[in-house]
């Protein structure tokens, strides 16, 4: 068969086999969690899941960068890439030569560790992870090597214009607070840290009390505790984290561009989010998916600046995703030609008033949360997935069902809700934009005032 | 309902899955893959027809038409793929390869028919509307543009080049910018009809399902689906082109610059076909180099003599034959000939001497327990067997651990020594263009640690060759 070419206009319809409306039920997820207090202070959190082919065991150290001591920023970066080159009993190599071949990836950064091992080998990874969270050693050596390994990284990441450009709108957004500052560390601060920074970094932060591990897998798990109990027993409780009160910059408009020779510009436009605990979270992740996030060309930004204008390939909005214990950002991305930059911040600033100021539709508003709720269970697939949902559950203080409450939060959002929600928690009047390609900060400045 | 003929046959287990193949009376040919862990079903449609496929001039079409798939059929206008997919809580992705296309959805299990309604829909019935057409070549376009900022994409892409001078591979699967302009509709929809048909195609389903009923719903949806019809001047009914290895006469380089402080290198050597003997061998080859912290190259040269800071190799089978690939950044300070020379000693070693049973065994047990990992979500488990029925046949992901099981060191020795030979390969160095003036200010020639370790190690590598 072949059919005659047809344009838009002269399209068959046929009566289309599909649903007109989302299908009623909730799909239901279930991570069921056994918590405990281990005798060094840490919370451990086992989820078993049988006939799972992967154990996931994360170990998530509280307040990670932001203890990096001023002008030595990435302390706890590399206190966490470290941790496992090397500890009081075992040498890189042993470590490397006992998981990798049992199918076990074990990694550290600022904010702890987190491994995955297959099959019934999960002992294998908790003792690992025991002897690495405990006993790390940061030989001269290793962290010598490691340092050079990051500046280098640090080196050619000076001339990368979206990198420069993504921690250029950080720094205009949070300023000098530590979440202004890359969690890896400047040129200048990387080459300033010892290794005595990072024990003291360990010896401080690195304690039972600040830690909590999640595990996932075909395990049982009471035999989960009374391995971690074993492979801690030593481990020091230390003193619990005092959270500080966070101070940001007031709300003005900041710009700022990286110029760079290259064929796009990247764009961040955005300012100061929120918590995870806000009580308008709900509503803002419909607002997101409506605006900005949903899949395809479900969000408006997609819709407008890359289907209808052609200006994009990459182009996202979203204010809830980086939403944690202190303020996430909101932000605005488009990666576009320099001659479209005009237009690319004209039409999120039109996407934005347009939420703030007209109510959602029903279908649009009926698509964002039948997503939100149909698309649970798809998120849990992978062990390492829930671990680190445990994790967050047990930071934010998720009560018992908090699924299915979440579930229900976004059934009952309203079209006002996305409204209002937008209007209090969207400021396109105080903006932060960073750019980098080929642009100058004048160009940018112009173009931003252009827009508005 | 057109009745189906069905090939079924005993199932088959594959990472906790029951996997049967069926083939409808038009071609479409299907696996079902049942999986009861989660109640997930992912759907993958693959067609046999990616960029080896195109002629000069179509240059990055199968991409181009990958994107229009979501841009309206007969029954699902501009935008519904989307929705409903949205709609239904689901998620739906396409990509391009240079052997085959795949669109993949995935659904809780209550509602994945949807997929087929919208697959069997716009595989022959795709509208390829004009104004949507130009639309989309702007997207695509300004893809290519962020792809053109790539340093590592572009040198693969200069590498590709040389590396299959006269076959299709050479091309980047995207296409060119000039090739792109001057595509039209008609070209486009030309491809479409050539390769858009039950015949060349595998539907992958996989996850919780219960095979008969999955069945007879894509009987329902596919099987009143016409077969491609057969050219009347005799040529092949799908148009795959025959296309011709290469075998290389010595080595050839290639050099670029790019706006940055990095040395990167890129090495590929053409090679064999999927599923051949071979593919499985540099498996191994592909672990004893780079697979893992104690792997020859990153222990050596990342670890231990610091000349890196990252290598990876990678065994790039493909319907015709692949490709070898190995990519590292060198260390500041470091340079780049001192790199290249120690991954040629490691490189001769392997064609040297025999790999000691230890270090094989290792091989062995990582890429064993890669399948734990590659088959975790039911999605991963769909794109393999796809992958591998589409372009070779789909047993091979059921029987790969006992492939790669049987080779031996002799294996790797002879394999490394007939293609991985300097004869045969394209060595590509992407430098800086110039000290940018940031750099100029910063200690650009650092003193590089030398602890005892990587003097050790370093005299250990000189020593072997």
């Amino acid at each position: 068969m072949s059919p005659s070419p047809r344009t838009k206009g002269q399209a068959r319809r046929r009566p289309a086999r599909r649903p007109a409306r989302a299908p009623a039920a909730l799909p239901v997820v279930e991570v069921p969690v056994e918590r405990f207090v281990l005798s060094s202070g840490a919370t451990l959190l086992v989820s078993p899941r049988a006939g799972a082919s992967v154990t996931a065991i994360q170990a998530h150290v509280r307040g990670g960068p932001s203890h990096d001591p001023l002008g030595k920023e990435g302390t706890a970066y590399l206190t966490g890439m470290l941790a496992d080159q090397g500890t009081k009993s075992f040498s890189e190599e042993e470590i490397n030569n006992v998981l990798e071949p049992a199918g076990g990836e074990l990694s550290g950064d600022g904010s702890g560790l987190s491994g995955t091992i297959v099959g019934d080998q999960w002992k294998v990874l908790v003792d690992v992870m025991g002897e690495v969270l405990t006993t790390p050693k940061f030989p001269v050596a290793k962290v010598a090597r490691q340092k050079e390994r990051l500046l280098d990284r640090l080196l050619i990441e000076r001339d990368d214009p979206r990198a420069q450009s993504g921690r250029m709108f950080r720094r205009l957004v949070y300023g000098d607070h530590w979440l202004g500052r890359p969690a890896y560390g400047t040129f200048e601060s990387v080459e300033r840290i010892e290794p005595r920074d990072l024990r003291a970094h360990h010896r401080k932060c690195w304690v039972g009390s600040r830690t909590v591990i999640s595990v996932c897998g075909d395990v049982e798990p009471q035999a989960v505790r009374r391995r971690f109990e074993r492979a801690l027993r030593d481990w020091k409780s230390g003193s619990p984290l005092v959270p500080k009160t966070p101070t940001f910059p007031a709300r003005t408009i900041r710009v700022n561009a990286f110029r760079a020779d290259r064929q796009q510009v990247h764009l961040f436009l955005g300012h100061l989010g929120i918590r995870r605990n806000h009580p308008d979270y709900p509503a803002l992740v419909v607002m997101d998916h409506v605006l900005g996030s949903g899949p395809g060309f479900t969000n408006r930004v997609s819709r407008h600046l890359r289907d209808e204008l052609g200006l994009a390939y990459s182009v996202s909005a979203n204010i809830h995703g980086s939403a944690g214990l202190l303020p996430g950002t909101f932000t605005a991305y488009i990666g576009t030609s320099p001659q479209h930059v005009e237009t690319a911040l004209q039409g999120f600033l039109k996407e934005i008033q347009t939420i703030q100021t007209e109510p959602v539709g029903e279908e649009e508003l009926e698509v964002a949360k039948s997503y939100l709720v149909g698309s649970f269970p798809r998120g849990f697939e992978r062990a390492a997935r829930r671990a680190g949902f445990m994790i967050s559950s047990e930071l934010h203080g998720f009560p018992e069902g908090y699924l299915r409450g979440l579930q229900e939060a976004f059934l009952a959002v309203t079209p006002e809700d996305v409204m209002r929600a937008a209007r209090e928690n969207l400021h396109p009047e105080a903006c932060c934009l960073a750019a980098g390609g080929p642009i100058k900060t004048t160009e940018l400045k112009k173009a931003l005032r252009a827009a508005l | 309902m057109s009745p189906a003929r069905t090939k079924s046959n005993q199932p088959r287990i594959k990472a906790g899955a029951s996997v049967t193949e069926h083939r409808l009376k038009n071609g479409l040919r299907v696996l079902i893959a049942e999986r009861h862990l989660d109640p997930i079903v992912a759907v993958i449609l693959w067609y046999g027809v990616g960029s080896r496929d195109e002629r000069e001039h179509e240059a990055g079409a199968s991409h181009f038409l990958e994107h229009m798939m979501f841009k309206g059929s007969e029954s699902f206008g501009k935008g519904e793929v989307d929705r409903l997919t949205t709609l239904l809580g689901g998620t739906n992705n396409a990509f391009t390869t240079a052997d085959h296309t795949a669109y993949w959805f995935e659904f809780t299990s209550d509602r994945w028919e949807t997929a087929l309604s919208i697959e069997a829909d716009r595989m022959r019935g795709l509208l390829l509307d004009p104004v949507e057409f130009d639309a989309e070549k702007a997207v695509v376009l300004e893809e290519l543009a962020m792809g053109e900022d790539d340093p590592w994409r572009s040198l693969t892409r200069e590498v590709q080049l040389l590396l299959y001078p006269r076959h299709a591979y050479r091309r980047p699967v995207i296409g060119f910018a000039d090739t792109l302009q001057q595509m039209d509709v008609a070209t486009l929809r030309d491809y479409y009809h050539r390769y858009y048909r039950p015949d060349n195609a595998t539907l992958v389903i996989c996850g919780d399902v219960e095979p008969k009923k999955a069945l007879k719903l894509v009987r329902d949806h596919f099987g009143s689906l016409p077969a491609g019809a057969v050219p009347q001047d005799g040529s092949k009914a799908l148009g795959r082109l025959d296309l011709p290895a290469h075998e290389p006469r010595g080595e050839r380089r290639v050099r670029m610059t790019w706006g940055d402080r990095a040395h990167r290198l890129c090495m590929a050597w053409p090679t064999v076909r999927v599923g051949s003997d071979d593919d499985f061998v540099l498996d191994i080859v592909s672990t004893v180099l780079t697979g893992g912290r104690m792997s020859r190259l990153y222990r050596g040269l990342v670890l231990g003599e610091a000349l890196a800071t990252s290598i990876s190799a990678h065994n790039d089978t493909h319907v015709d034959p692949g490709g070898f690939w190995l990519y590292a950044d060198t260390a500041q300070g470091v340079d780049p000939a001192e790199l290249e020379a120690a991954i040629d000693r490691e490189i001769e070693r392997l064609a040297d001497e025999l790999v000691p049973a230890a270090e094989l065994k290792r091989a062995k047990r990582i890429l064993r327990a890669s399948e734990a990992y590659e088959n975790e979500a039911v999605s991963d488990l769909a794109e393999e067997l796809g992958e591998f029925a589409i372009d070779a046949r789909w047993e091979l992901a059921l029987d790969t651990i006992e492939l790669v099981e049987r080779v031996t060191a002799r294996d790797v020795r002879d394999c490394v020594r007939r293609l991985l030979g300097k004869e045969r390969r394209v060595v590509g160095w992407c430098e800086p263009r110039e000290e940018p003036a940031q750099a100029k200010r910063s200690k650009a020639k650092r003193p590089r640690t030398r602890t005892k370790t990587a003097r050790r190690g370093s005299k250990a590598a000189r020593g072997r060759s």
